[in-house]
């Protein structure tokens, strides 16, 4: 009679008894990877608004500055959400009889706010400041994304507490020059010319020896570069849990 | 490398016990268990604190392990499912300055009493949410008392009245106008015969302008005011000592002797916040001339417990005391106007006498320079006697000032009230208007002014909930809120105050002025438009033309008050008639138990009594919560053999109450103290309702604060338990530490402070010190200037989102106050010392707490506050077991998930609202700390000594609250911390606290040594 099981049974026994053991490490691995997958984070999906607003147009074609809308960026914790009546401070004379803003027209003479999809929504235990980080010069693109070449606005940053940290560790990876801060544009130099030149542009360096000792900081002139700002724009960060928990 | 540190050797002895301590209790058990037994009291939580969280419902272990399970599972499904989209809802038009997520803060005014307290009030997008003084204004000095603090949180009350009713049926308000004006048109042609008002108690030159009004157009209506809180025996004194009637101001600042006849000054009550300040600048002997308080008082009150001498004596020995300190004053001083008193000598006992004549000698010692200050609930002689000594030694004008009343109606007692009752009763009221505070609850019983209010064929009662008051009347308007309303009145030294609106009336409410102007054709005015005519015309009258090209309309609603116009008419004792008012024998002797009332600190008369935060804001003295209780002294209580939470019948006369016995050291022998505004039967407020008994069912108008004799007798079988908080939190573990210290001027002036010096000074460590960053954040708390008042408590609690928990859940040790407020006791049961003392997270710099978290959910900052990470807590409570100091909460229930949405407008958006089974604590009001340091930073400034205060720093009216930094060491917390005066508590541990006290010092005559 034939053996019931063959030799290559044990194998497989224990293939079966470390892929049971890998279940739960998967499982429990993959669930923690999926809340850092943009499919939770919903990083890059477009959101459709009750007005078909295109910050291309404004931003890119018109070349409004993001504070001309979100006003108190540079005050406050939120960076601000415009008005209804913001909006016809335009197009009460451009567009004013366009279809599309029919919506706009509405909510503004009915006195009802028109209800805006939220796109960056932090838990209510964490307490984010728009104003310390622009007085610091980090981007509006750094956290943002090119809102510039958006259709429709979509979420850029995973806000994870991980994210978050990152920078408050290493900011010097993420700062600008702060009359850069609006610029959806600006990149920050990676070569040692470029760089120099940067910093004498804004005001950073005095004079080229001082931008040269500056590039000094670092063998990686992209990170002087962000330690001269560090320095520069008085960029202390905290980590300390009570700086965004209360 | 590192240096070496030798570990630290303790003798045998053990440092704590080395010295006799000052012996502190905290309750009557606490005292009599004494020493060993204190174990039993010394556990972390009360009974039942470590129960299953359940409710009532019964839900058995089992069960609950079920429900554990699925609620994770499901949770960890949630984790699964994608985040929910929410909307932003902006602006139409964005409101000129509103910065969404930024506070803007605006003066306004409370007004109790009559009188004036000046407020800030901080506003999120339209919703205030805190509540503090206006430093500028002279009322509070930017202090606030617990009254106004909690004040915040009845304009978000659900259960507010909203709907105008007619008989108990809904009514537009403009059916209500119709009515009342062709009412109005009938009065004015007899001249307003049968028309009456009966107002609450005010000061206001807008209701005084309306009132002239409608005189000019009704000439024979008459206005009575009423409040249940009366000082009633002053009324009748001052008309006989100066024919008119006057009030009483206290400037403490340069009193150096204050004998205090059963007055309160120092209670956080409307009216003495400035007291409390003056009263405390004076207290530290190095910072200048200290002064002494003399109290004399049947119950134990916070100004009681700051006494350097205290004498507990009964309601009716207060005369033959006060005509003691007379005789004896007259006799040392040998005034001339006081000549005709030196033979009054009533028989008084040794100890009184031995008491009185050394306060009488101190009293002259510092004529000119001392105040007698006497109390709302003693008869027109004690006052007589106060104002006779006054004005003999030369403190009146300096120190005491008499001068006209500020009120429209000054006499708003029981007397008032009666003769407007009589009217009612001879029918020749046809119309009344009330805008009293709820009289029929407040009223003296013998009134039946329920009844009466009933017979009156068109009453009108402008109320705030449909009370007692509203289902008497035909019929009922809301009333708005002070944060609501437009309006003014006078501080107590006359100022001009100015009421604004922070939010636009949420249910429908109309103020007072509104309701007489609608008699006058001018209810669409609006309470702004009445404010600004009549101000308008009062300013032509003045001669200073336009209000606003005069530009002084606009300054005086910012600041909240108009500058300069603190006013007196002086008013001066007329001798003969003053005599006649002091009796020259001793007044009968009431005998047996002797019940008299006073007012709480809490509800006040009654109209706090649905405010959950005062309702569980413990006594200062008693710290009951939720209700009132008949206070009797130990002997007395042993004598009736009745025991604590024993329900108790008390009989005046045919009049008879049920209250529980709660037993108050201190309490003067044979009486009992009965706290008004309590018992209510208010269909509209379901939180007041039920609560405590009704007191005031024994006053009437002839003993309208003295019940006289009562009969006290137990109700057999019959029990309540009470809440109170006095045990709860225990520090000291079994053993006596040292935890409220205090000294004498004499023990300070001499360094000789060796208990003082123990508790404090480096610890051995061994570990390197920590070397902090930035800031290094302090606190000091003063016990010289702690009166108690219980303020700093309200004031966290509406900054930190503190829940409340109610009657049962405190009985278990569960209530939230982040900050709560020690009392203790001092030697005999009889006449015990007091000391209160308030205790938060200490922000340790070796924080006990922090090593036994298992999330790393309590942790240290770089600037050395002890973090409260709530997201992170799972809630396994080891923090707070290990906590020394005992000032962790633990959210045992969801308190605030069913918040209504109005009630959540009350919310600062800046601190997280807690979820159950989340630990929480005191973080030095780090959203201050963040708020501040962002903006200075943006601004590229510095952080400045003084630039960020605490919520109970702010609230303090007698500033014994410093926050600030150590680095720098001109700092005033810097500073205070290297005070003769400074210990940290519990110093033997080695937690190395942030917070600092600064040992109380008394001011002890020698004479009575």
């Amino acid at each position: 009679m034939n053996a019931l099981f063959k030799p290559w049974s044990n194998t497989l026994a224990r293939l079966s008894l470390a892929a049971a053991a890998m279940v739960p490490v998967c499982a429990i691995g993959g669930m923690l990877l999926y809340v850092r997958s943009p499919l939770f984070t919903q990083q890059g999906d477009p959101i459709e608004q009750p007005v078909q607003f295109d910050h291309r147009h404004h931003v890119a074609e018109v070349g409004i500055d993001c504070r001309y809308c979100h006003t108190q960026v540079e005050k406050a914790a939120s960076a601000g959400f415009p008005p209804t009546s913001l909006c016809l401070n335009c197009h009460a004379q451009v567009w004013n009889k366009s279809p599309k803003l029919a919506p706009v027209r509405e909510a503004f003479f009915s006195n009802t706010p028109i209800q805006w999809e939220k796109v960056y929504k932090l838990p209510n235990y964490v307490y984010f400041n728009h104003s310390i980080h622009v007085a610091k010069g980090v981007g509006c693109a750094t956290c943002h994304g090119r809102v510039d070449k958006m259709a429709a606005i979509e979420k850029y940053s995973s806000l994870t507490m991980g994210w978050c940290l990152d920078c408050h560790r290493n900011p010097e990876n993420y700062l600008r020059p702060k009359d850069e801060v609006t610029n959806l544009k600006w990149e920050a130099p990676t070569s040692k010319e470029s760089v120099v030149k940067e910093l004498l542009l804004h005001g950073i360096a005095k004079d080229p020896a001082d931008a040269e000792q500056k590039l000094a900081l670092n063998s990686d002139p992209k990170t002087a570069f962000g330690l001269a700002l560090k320095d520069v724009n008085g960029v202390h960060t905290r980590q300390s849990c009570s700086t965004c928990h209360r | 490398m590192a240096t070496l540190h030798s570990l630290p050797v303790f003798d045998e002895k053990g440092k704590t016990n080395q010295r006799p301590l000052s012996v502190l209790w905290r309750s009557l058990e606490e005292r009599i268990r004494g020493g060993a037994d204190r174990q039993a009291v010394a556990a972390e939580f009360a009974l039942g604190a470590a129960e299953l969280p359940e409710a009532n419902n019964g839900t058995s272990r089992r069960s609950f392990v079920q429900l554990m399970g699925a609620s994770a599972a499901l949770a960890g499904l949630a984790a699964c499912v994608r985040k929910p989209r929410e909307q932003i809802l902006g602006y139409t038009r964005q409101p000129e300055g509103v910065v969404p997520g930024k506070a803007l803060h605006y003066s306004t005014a409370s007004f109790l009493g009559g009188r004036a307290t000046g407020l800030i009030a901080t506003s999120y997008e339209g919703r205030p949410t805190k509540l503090d003084g206006n430093p500028a204004h002279p009322a509070s000095l930017g202090g606030t008392g617990a009254l106004d603090q909690g004040s915040l949180l009845q304009l978000y009350d659900p259960q507010r009245a909203s709907v105008v009713k007619s008989r108990g049926q809904e009514r537009a308000y403009h059916t209500f106008l119709v009515e009342q004006l062709a009412r109005a048109n009938q009065h004015a042609q007899n001249g307003g015969e049968t028309l009456r008002f009966l107002m609450e108690p005010s000061s206001s030159p807008l209701l005084a302008s309306l009132r002239e009004r409608l005189r000019a157009q009704f000439p024979k209506a008459k206005f009575v005011s009423y409040t249940s809180l009366a000082n009633e025996g002053w009324q009748e004194a001052s008309e006989a000592a100066f024919g008119a009637q006057a009030e009483t101001r206290l400037d403490l600042r340069d009193a150096d002797v204050i004998a205090s006849l059963d007055f309160d000054f120092l209670a956080g009550l409307p009216g003495t916040l400035a007291h409390q300040r003056a009263y405390a600048d004076r207290r530290d002997p190095k910072a200048g001339e200290m002064n002494r308080l003399y109290v004399i008082e049947p119950g134990m009150s916070p100004t009681g417990g700051m006494a350097d001498h205290r004498l507990a004596a009964r309601p009716s020995e207060m005369i033959a005391i006060a005509q003691g300190l007379l005789g004896r004053v007259a006799r040392i001083t040998k005034s001339n106007d006081l000549a005709r008193f030196a033979n009054l000598n009533p028989a008084l006992s040794a100890q009184q006498s031995r008491f009185l004549d050394a306060l009488a000698t101190d009293l002259v010692r510092s004529a000119g320079k001392s105040i007698v200050a006497v109390g709302e609930r003693q008869p027109a002689s004690v006052h007589l006697a106060a104002i006779a000594i006054n004005s003999a030694l030369g403190n009146s004008g300096k120190t005491v000032r008499y001068a006209r009343s500020l009120l429209h109606d000054p006499e708003d007692g029981p007397k008032a009230l009666a003769a407007l009752a009589a009217e009612i009763k001879a029918g020749k009221v046809d119309t009344l208007f009330v805008t009293a505070h709820n009289p029929v609850y407040g009223a003296p019983a013998d009134l039946e002014f329920g009844k009466l209010l009933k017979s009156v064929p068109n009453s009108v009662y402008l109320g705030y909930y449909e009370d007692e008051t509203a289902a008497q009347t035909n019929w009922f308007v809301p009333l708005a809120h002070d944060l609501e309303s437009w309006g003014d009145g006078l501080a107590p030294d006359g100022t001009v105050t100015f009421q604004q609106p922070l939010i636009a009336p949420l249910f429908n409410g109309v103020t007072a002025a509104e309701l007489l102007a609608s008699l006058l054709g001018e209810a669409d005015k609006g309470s702004y438009g009445l404010l600004r005519a009549a101000w308008d015309a009062r300013n032509k009258a003045l001669g200073q033309g336009d209000l606003v090209s005069s530009a002084n309309w606009e300054k005086w609603i910012a600041d909240g008050f108009a500058a300069n116009t603190a006013h007196a008419d002086d008013v001066v004792p007329n001798w003969a008639t003053l005599e006649k008012g002091i009796p020259s024998g001793a007044p009968a002797a009431v005998s047996g138990i002797e019940g008299y009332f006073a007012t709480d600190y809490k509800v006040w008369d009654g109209r706090f009594g649905n405010n959950v935060w005062l309702q569980e804001l413990p006594d200062p003295i008693t710290k009951l919560t939720w209700e009132n209780a008949a206070l009797l002294s130990p002997a007395t209580a042993k004598r009736l053999n009745v025991a604590q939470n024993d329900v108790v019948e008390i009989k005046a006369g045919t009049r008879s109450v049920r209250g529980t016995v709660f037993i108050q050291p201190g309490q003067s022998p044979e009486t009992v103290q009965l706290a008004l505004g309590y018992g209510r039967a208010s269909a509209g407020e379901q939180i007041a309702s039920g609560k405590g008994f009704n007191a005031g069912e024994l006053r009437t108008t002839s003993t309208f604060w003295s019940a006289g004799s009562v009969e006290v007798s137990r109700v057999a079988g019959e029990s309540n338990t009470l809440a109170q908080t006095q045990e709860h939190h225990n520090m000291d573990e079994g053993i006596h530490r040292a935890i409220a210290l205090q000294a004498t001027k004499e023990e300070v002036e001499s360094n000789k402070l060796e208990e003082v010096q123990d508790n404090r000074g480096p610890q051995t460590s061994m570990y390197e010190p920590v070397k902090y960053e930035g800031f290094k954040w302090a606190m000091s708390i003063d016990l010289s200037r702690c009166t108690g008042c219980s303020a700093c408590m309200t004031a966290c609690q509406a900054e930190n989102n503190i829940p409340v928990v109610g009657k049962e859940q405190v009985i278990k040790s569960r209530e939230m106050h982040w900050l709560r407020l020690d009392r203790y006791y001092m030697g005999s049961e009889d006449a015990p010392e007091m000391i209160t003392q308030p205790v938060m997270c200490q922000q340790c710099e070796n924080a006990p707490c922090e090593y036994v978290c298992p999330v790393n959910a309590t942790v240290h900052t770089d600037e050395g506050l002890n973090d409260m990470v709530y997201n992170r807590c799972v809630g396994t409570r080891y923090c707070s077991n290990n906590c020394p100091y005992k000032v962790r909460r633990f959210n045992f229930f969801s308190y605030t998930s069913d918040y209504s949405d109005v009630e959540k407008m009350v919310m600062n958006p800046d601190v997280t609202v807690r979820a159950r089974g989340v630990m929480e604590k005191c973080t030095y009001c780090v959203q201050r700390i963040e708020r501040v340091r962002i903006e200075t930073r943006v601004a590229g400034t510095e952080i400045k000594d003084g630039d960020i205060h605490t919520a109970c720093q702010d609230a303090c009216p007698s500033q014994a609250i410093v926050f600030g930094s150590l680095h720098d060491p001109e700092s005033a917390v810097s500073k205070l911390t290297r005070n003769t005066r400074r210990y940290d508590l519990l110093h033997d541990i080695g937690t190395r606290p942030r917070t600092v006290y600064l040992a109380r010092v008394k001011n002890p005559n020698k004479e009575l040594a």
